[in-house]
């Protein structure tokens, strides 16, 4: 305590020159905080996108060229029943088509599956409600579509129990809506806008369907499937995989042979993230370079101070200071510059994000981590620089240090 | 009883072999508790080693001294530190207080030094800077303050830990003759009140306020007597 009251006094004395040695450290501290979290940031914005992407859920596909082997619906309730912890299984098939209100004519993409198709849609329904297993099973001409997809397609999202024609090739059918999927804000704002506009861009849907209707009753082939997903909870979604796969190969009897395939983000997530931390790591220690040169200047400095106070330590010597005591006294001083510094260097650091941010489509991220691990370095580097000056002031020889004017 | 200070046979000699400088040859010296002793010598006569001597400021190259019958002598650094904040209180001719800190605070230090708590070394700072007439200045910084009143604040520090010897260099070469002689009054007040004083000094004038004056030239006691003319 009495070590640092008198560091901070001393410290006082020379603000200006303190503050230009600070420097060194501010911009070291800044920019090392600047960096790790704009890399922190970076990590977590890709995390999330390819979170975004998997919580689709991963996609089992059986590889043609390795197997004629194919599942069918029944074996997807085998594998449901095989692999409880899994959310939901589906199969998925896709067509291209058209859909034709009164007011409107739009391509449509349809995608047909099982109920649990239902969890591609992670915003949730907006109104109504998905479709049904007892949809599934009588092949019920009935679809689910996002918010903007029905303001494109009806001018409102009001749109439950409303229907339109919907062809694919030379069949059609009259498709009735039971449920709206909620949209993003901006996606609504801009549906709207090219409503208003009657922009081309904008001519195109996309649906869900049971796929009953599909192969029902526009007879599209859909029995033999080689593709399907699953659902999982986000911490499982590696083995619950693995373990889909490997009853999948049961279930066909293709074992060893690399039939089955597992497409899934999480390993490109990993490698993406470890990537992300060896460059965030080296532009860090490039950055560390300054606290280095920081460092050094405050050892120049403090060696300045010692000699200036010369005659002071003589004092304090002759009035029985012991070496550690100004041993102490210095390298708290020293430590003290470098702490100050630390912190105008991370108020800084985060000042520099804030402005970052203002370029880039994420957020950069401080972690709490970080400001501990920067404080301990900047006390670190003064204690270290800190070392050569205050040694040299502790073994002064008190006669001839009070002989300095 | 052993003497409060005795010095056996020491030698301090510079630059030993070709060009050395005998600054103390064989000196041998008692002091006695509560004894009032001017050393007075020239410039260059030694007197200023012997009492860098007697602070435990530095080591003789030969000989013996004993404080407290306890040999002081051949002490490492750190342990010479601690007899000088236990045994002795420095009067200097700079004052040597430093600068950046109030009487009170510089009063404070010997005893921060000897890990007196911080209420009892404020309580006997205060006291210590009443004892020299100073107890409406105690927040005052060293360059507030006249060279005499800078003085006092030094002895007060000296007999705030309330040490057995007073060592007191010059105690009034950078000051006025009125200062001084408040000065010299108060370090006889301190004697009388039965601290051991050691004044150094190459002033005759102020030697002769000693009670006992030791005449040192070239390194070594030329005279040691009684002043028969002291008075309180």
């Amino acid at each position: 305590m009495e070590y640092l009251k008198s560091a901070i006094s001393s410290i006082k004395q020379n603000k200006g020159r303190t503050f230009l040695t600070m420097l060194g450290i501010i911009i070291g501290i800044a920019s090392v905080i600047t960096i790790l979290s704009i890399g922190n940031g970076m990590k977590s914005y890709v995390n999330t996108s390819l979170d975004e992407m998997s919580s689709g859920g991963v996609t089992i596909n059986l590889d043609p060229k390795k197997t004629d082997r194919y599942l069918n619906i029944d074996d997807l309730e085998k594998i449901r029943d095989v692999v409880p912890e899994m959310l939901g299984i589906t199969n998925s098939i896709s067509a291209n088509g058209e859909a034709v209100t009164d007011k409107q004519q739009l391509e449509v993409g349809i995608t047909g599956g099982l109920p649990d198709i239902a969890r591609e849609n992670t915003k949730g329904m907006f109104d109504g409600r998905f479709f049904r297993q007892d949809d599934v099973e009588s092949g019920a001409a009935v679809c689910v579509i996002s918010q903007e997809d029905a303001i494109l397609l009806f001018n409102t999202d009001e749109v439950v129990d409303k229907s339109f024609q919907l062809n694919i090739g030379n069949k059609s059918a009259e498709c009735s809506i039971v449920g709206v999927t909620r949209s993003d804000e901006e996606d609504i704002k801009n549906a709207r806008e090219a409503v208003r506009k009657k922009e081309q861009a904008y001519n195109w849907c996309t649906i869900q369907v049971p796929y009953t209707l599909l192969t029902g009753r526009f007879g599209l082939s859909g029995e033999k499937i080689t593709s399907f997903k699953i659902y999982t909870s986000p911490g499982i979604a590696d083995e619950t995989a693995l373990k889909v796969k490997s009853v999948t190969e049961n279930l066909i009897d293709v074992r060893g042979e690399g039939a089955v395939q597992i497409q899934s983000f999480a390993s490109i997530a990993g490698a993406y993230n470890n990537i992300l931390n060896i460059v965030t790591l080296v532009v860090a220690l490039i950055a560390a370079i300054s606290l280095l040169v920081g460092g050094i200047g405050v050892m120049n400095i403090m060696t300045v101070t010692v000699t200036e106070r010369t005659r002071e330590i003589g004092i304090r010597k002759s009035l029985g200071a012991k070496t550690s005591y100004i041993l102490i006294q210095f390298l708290t001083e020293s430590a003290v510059i470098t702490l100050i510094g630390g912190m105008i260097g991370i108020l800084m650091g985060y000042l520099f994000t804030r402005i970052v941010q203002l370029f880039m489509s994420f957020p950069p991220v401080i972690s709490p981590m970080d400001v501990l691990m920067v404080v301990t370095i900047s006390i670190a580097d003064g204690l270290f620089f800190g070392i050569y000056p205050a040694r040299k002031a502790a073994k002064m020889d008190p006669i001839e240090a009070l002989r300095q004017e | 009883m052993p003497a409060l200070v005795e010095i056996r046979d020491i030698c301090k000699v510079y630059n030993p072999g070709e060009n050395e400088v005998r600054a103390l040859d064989h000196v041998s010296l008692n002091i006695d508790k509560g004894e009032f002793v001017a050393i007075i010598g020239q410039s260059g006569s030694g007197k200023s080693t012997l009492m860098n001597m007697l602070g435990c400021l530095d080591t003789p190259t030969s000989g013996k001294y004993y404080l407290h019958g306890i040999d002081v002598s051949h002490m490492s650094d750190d342990e010479q530190s601690d007899v000088r904040n236990r045994e002795i209180g420095f009067i200097f001719q700079g004052f040597n207080l430093i600068q950046s800190l109030t009487a009170l605070e510089n009063v404070e230090l010997p005893l921060m030094y000897r890990g007196v708590n911080k209420r009892k070394r404020r309580e006997l700072s205060i006291a210590a800077l009443e004892h020299v007439g100073l107890g409406k200045r105690m927040t005052h910084k060293p360059s507030e303050l006249s060279g005499g009143q800078q003085q006092r604040v030094a002895i007060a520090r000296a007999i705030a830990q309330a040490p057995p010897i007073l060592l007191a260099d010059e105690p009034t070469g950078n000051l006025d003759s009125g200062s001084s002689k408040e000065i010299i009054s108060i370090i006889k007040r301190l004697y009388a009140e039965g601290r051991t004083v050691i004044l150094i000094t190459h002033d005759p004038g102020i030697a002769k306020q000693a009670k006992r004056i030791i005449t040192i030239s070239d390194g070594k006691i030329a005279k040691d007597e009684i002043n028969e003319n002291f008075t309180l």
